[in-house]
């Protein structure tokens, strides 16, 4: 492997690199593979909490795992309907957008020591955050496009809660940044490496951060923009076909993306490994962020077997009072631990 | 959000005619909604508060009435269990009790008591469906399932003693279809048992969860006076503070017999709906145990119709404690008159008239049942909360599409 790396002009290897972290790991073939695991999981819990079985008939050897590619193949036949009243161009492209962007920032998050992306290493922090918030506005913009009462209210429900939880969701990331000092991915491991994981030196912004995930993913309880009793899937409700596989996908890509980056920020990313060249410093490593990510996803997504709906007003209202609260606590104490660090 | 009753006059030209302003949407949540049912709900939202509420029923409408005029009396019993698919055995007493009063005949006591365990079952069945659809409601899948899968034993109980899982037949004029099995009390005590275990399950993930209780409580207030005025029936009726339960105001089958109490909330908001719907599942338990404790021994159906059975049909009931169709069954014609039967169902009060004209078949054929009782709350509570807060209410007053159709 190293020969190889060896033939390859220096001055590619970060734009390489770049193409590896997109397309292979933590990218799009990583996702796609977490996808089937964590749906699955997500079914399986769910069931094993209900008294059921979940996914079992579609390869039942290892537990209806395949589920999802069957849910696929079965939606690719599916007709793509778009509804009569419905903005063509908005309605028919924002999926692929939505699924793009839910995808772009594990390309800002480094999984390993040595990250030499095109993009500036200074602002990685910064870079993954300002992707992950492009997309409730798509969302937004999605609920509007499809002409449908239920999806207006559910784009709607999405811009009020975007509101009210982006603002702790940021003052969680700034004090992150305060703990820190700096908003370069790499050295926040680092720094994690010689002291202690952020959860333990900021656990109020910890927590502040994985409550704006869980609303931002909207997994339950505050799946209030898809509402299935209330708004039948809020701005998905028009969508059929792949582009339903698509919308339905892109929350638990959302997720993904939420967990590395706070596996990195929170839970010291890949420390206690490091290493060198292509295996030591990118791939082990790599698996060791990725496993502390799935374990957050998998506690995140299991909350659907304890948890009923919250309510739009009530939610709305909790992110302006106690989350917001806990996100200035987060803060001072950021500010405090900075000063012992 | 406070808990007067909106005035609105219940009539359909008066809400049409209602003034709606400006930047006011009209939803039409249903026929085919996740949350609607077999009914459509039509609610005008102002922002995200519920300004007017119109239920459009009869989307499942079967006819029960019309269809038992031209049927003999004991066809019309798989009937009356159709609409209140969950609470069969209740709706079957029911029919069953008012054609005993036109035919002026008294089932003998084993007959009564084996009808009450079985309408106690079909009642805690009712209940745990009721808690299930409340669970959907509010987005709990755990709560659905459970409560669905918890009927279970219950289902298996009945199945043994009738051969069905979910109308049962079990109750005919005069008695019952079939003796209870030898292991029934032993069977019946597991399943108590299992569900009274399962009951701290259920506070800890539904009842107490912090969730749940800010969803529900104070949401679909309705005073004591209110509940009365709009004609409300059963646990929505006792959780808003009246003790008023068919079973004590007006005993039928073996109720005066047991010791059971009416639990009653004060708030009658859609958390203590729920809280109804636990404590009197077990009062339920409470009164099959009595019953199969205090089982008497006798006949399962009136002694006179024992006495008119053919050798061989007495044969099959003396062996298999089971009661075979004979024709004496099968050609009832009660003298002329009519006859009111009330009994306390899952859901509340079921009212049945019959009106016989001494032929074979009722000439006319009245049924009122709870849930169209309980529709007020449409129109009435749910003005004034959150859109998000309609599932919740429906949810909390078991209201059952099917039932309230006929």
């Amino acid at each position: 492997m190293m020969d190889f790396l060896n033939l390859i002009p220096v001055t590619w290897l970060p734009l390489l690199e770049s193409v590896f972290y997109a397309l292979v790991f933590p990218g799009f073939i990583a996702i796609l593979l977490l996808a089937f695991f964590i749906i699955w999981f997500e079914r399986k819990a769910a069931a094993r909490v209900q008294m059921r079985y979940g996914p079992l008939w579609v390869s039942k050897r290892t537990g209806g795992i395949a589920q999802l590619l069957a849910d696929m193949i079965r939606f690719s036949f599916q007709e793509f309907i778009v509804p009569e009243g419905a903005d063509l161009i908005p309605f028919v492209f924002l999926p692929g957008f939505l699924l793009a962007f839910s995808v772009l920032p594990t390309l800002f998050i480094p999984i390993g020591p040595y990250y030499s992306h095109i993009f500036p290493a200074g602002y990685t922090l910064l870079l993954s955050v300002a992707f992950t918030l492009v997309i409730p506005v798509y969302l937004v913009v999605l609920g509007w496009a499809a002409d449908n009462k239920f999806s207006f209210i559910g784009a709607l429900r999405e811009a009020y809660l975007l509101i009210s939880y982006e603002v702790p969701f940021i003052l969680a990331i700034a004090s992150a940044f305060l703990l820190y000092g700096t908003l370069n991915l790499v050295e926040v491991v680092t720094i994690q490496e010689r002291s202690l994981p952020g959860i333990i030196l900021n656990p109020v912004a910890a927590l502040v951060f994985l409550i704006a995930v869980i609303r931002a993913t909207g997994r339950v309880p505050y799946d209030i923009v898809e509402a299935d009793s209330e708004l039948v899937f809020g701005p998905y409700v028009e969508y059929s076909s792949l582009m339903f596989g698509f919308v339905m996908g892109v929350p638990y890509i959302e997720l993904y993306s939420y967990s590395l980056l706070f596996s990195v920020l929170f839970l010291g990313g890949w420390a206690p490994i490091t290493g060198v060249g292509f295996l030591g410093g990118l791939i082990i490593p790599g698996i060791v962020t990725f496993v502390k990510a799935v374990i957050v996803m998998c506690a995140l997504v299991f909350l659907r077997g304890v948890y009923p709906r919250y309510k739009l007003d009530k939610a709305v209202r909790a992110g302006w009072s106690w989350v917001f609260y806990l996100a200035l606590i987060a803060l001072l104490l950021s500010a405090f631990m900075s000063r012992v660090l | 959000m406070t808990q007067e009753i909106k005035t609105i006059p219940f009539t359909y030209e008066a809400l049409s005619q209602l003034k709606m302003s400006e930047g006011v949407l009209e939803l039409q949540i249903g026929p085919a909604h996740a949350g609607s049912g077999h009914m459509r709900i039509v609610a005008w939202v102002e922002g995200d508060t519920v300004v007017k509420v119109d239920p459009d029923i009869g989307f499942v409408h079967r006819g029960v009435e019309k269809l038992s005029e031209d049927r003999i009396y004991i066809k019309a019993i798989p009937m009356v269990e159709r609409p209140s698919l969950v609470d069969t055995v209740n709706a079957n007493l029911g029919y069953v009790m008012a054609l005993e009063r036109l035919l002026g005949i008294e089932p003998p006591p084993r007959a009564q008591y084996i009808r009450v365990i079985t309408a106690e079952i079909s009642r805690i069945m009712s209940h745990l469906y009721g808690i299930a659809i409340y669970g959907i409601f509010m987005g709990s899948s755990t709560v659905f399932m459970w409560a669905m899968a918890d009927r279970e034993p219950f289902i298996d109980l009945l199945q043994e003693l009738t051969g069905a899982r979910i109308t049962y037949s079990h109750i005919i004029p005069g008695g019952v279809r079939w003796d209870l099995p030898k292991d029934f009390a032993e069977n019946a005590e597991i399943a108590l048992k299992y569900l009274e275990n399962r009951t701290k399950d259920y506070e800890k993930v539904w009842i107490n969860n912090p969730v749940v209780v800010a969803r529900s409580m104070g949401v679909g207030k309705l005073s004591a006076e209110g509940a009365i005025r709009l004609g409300v029936v059963g646990p929505n009726l006792r959780a808003s503070g009246v003790k008023y339960d068919i079973r004590k105001e007006e005993p039928y089958a073996a109720y005066e017999e047991f010791d059971f109490e009416v639990p009653t909330f004060k708030e009658g908001d859609s958390y203590s709906r729920l809280l109804q719907r636990v404590e009197e599942i077990k009062q339920s338990i409470h009164i099959i145990r009595q019953a199969l404790k205090r089982l008497p021994d006798g006949k399962i159906i009136y002694e006179d119709y024992y006495k008119r059975m053919s050798p061989l049909m007495k044969k099959i009931y003396d062996e298999k404690g089971r009661v075979k169709f004979t024709l004496m069954l099968t050609s009832l014609s009660p003298p002329k008159g009519e006859a009111v039967s009330r009994v306390e169902g899952g859901r509340g009060e079921m009212f049945y008239y019959l009106v016989s004209d001494g032929g074979k078949a009722p000439y006319r054929f009245r049924v009122v049942t709870p849930s169209f009782r309980n529709l007020p709350f449409f129109t009435h509570v749910m003005p004034g909360h959150k859109l998000a807060d309609i599932p919740v209410i429906y949810g909390s007053i078991d209201y059952f599409p099917p039932e309230a159709d006929r």
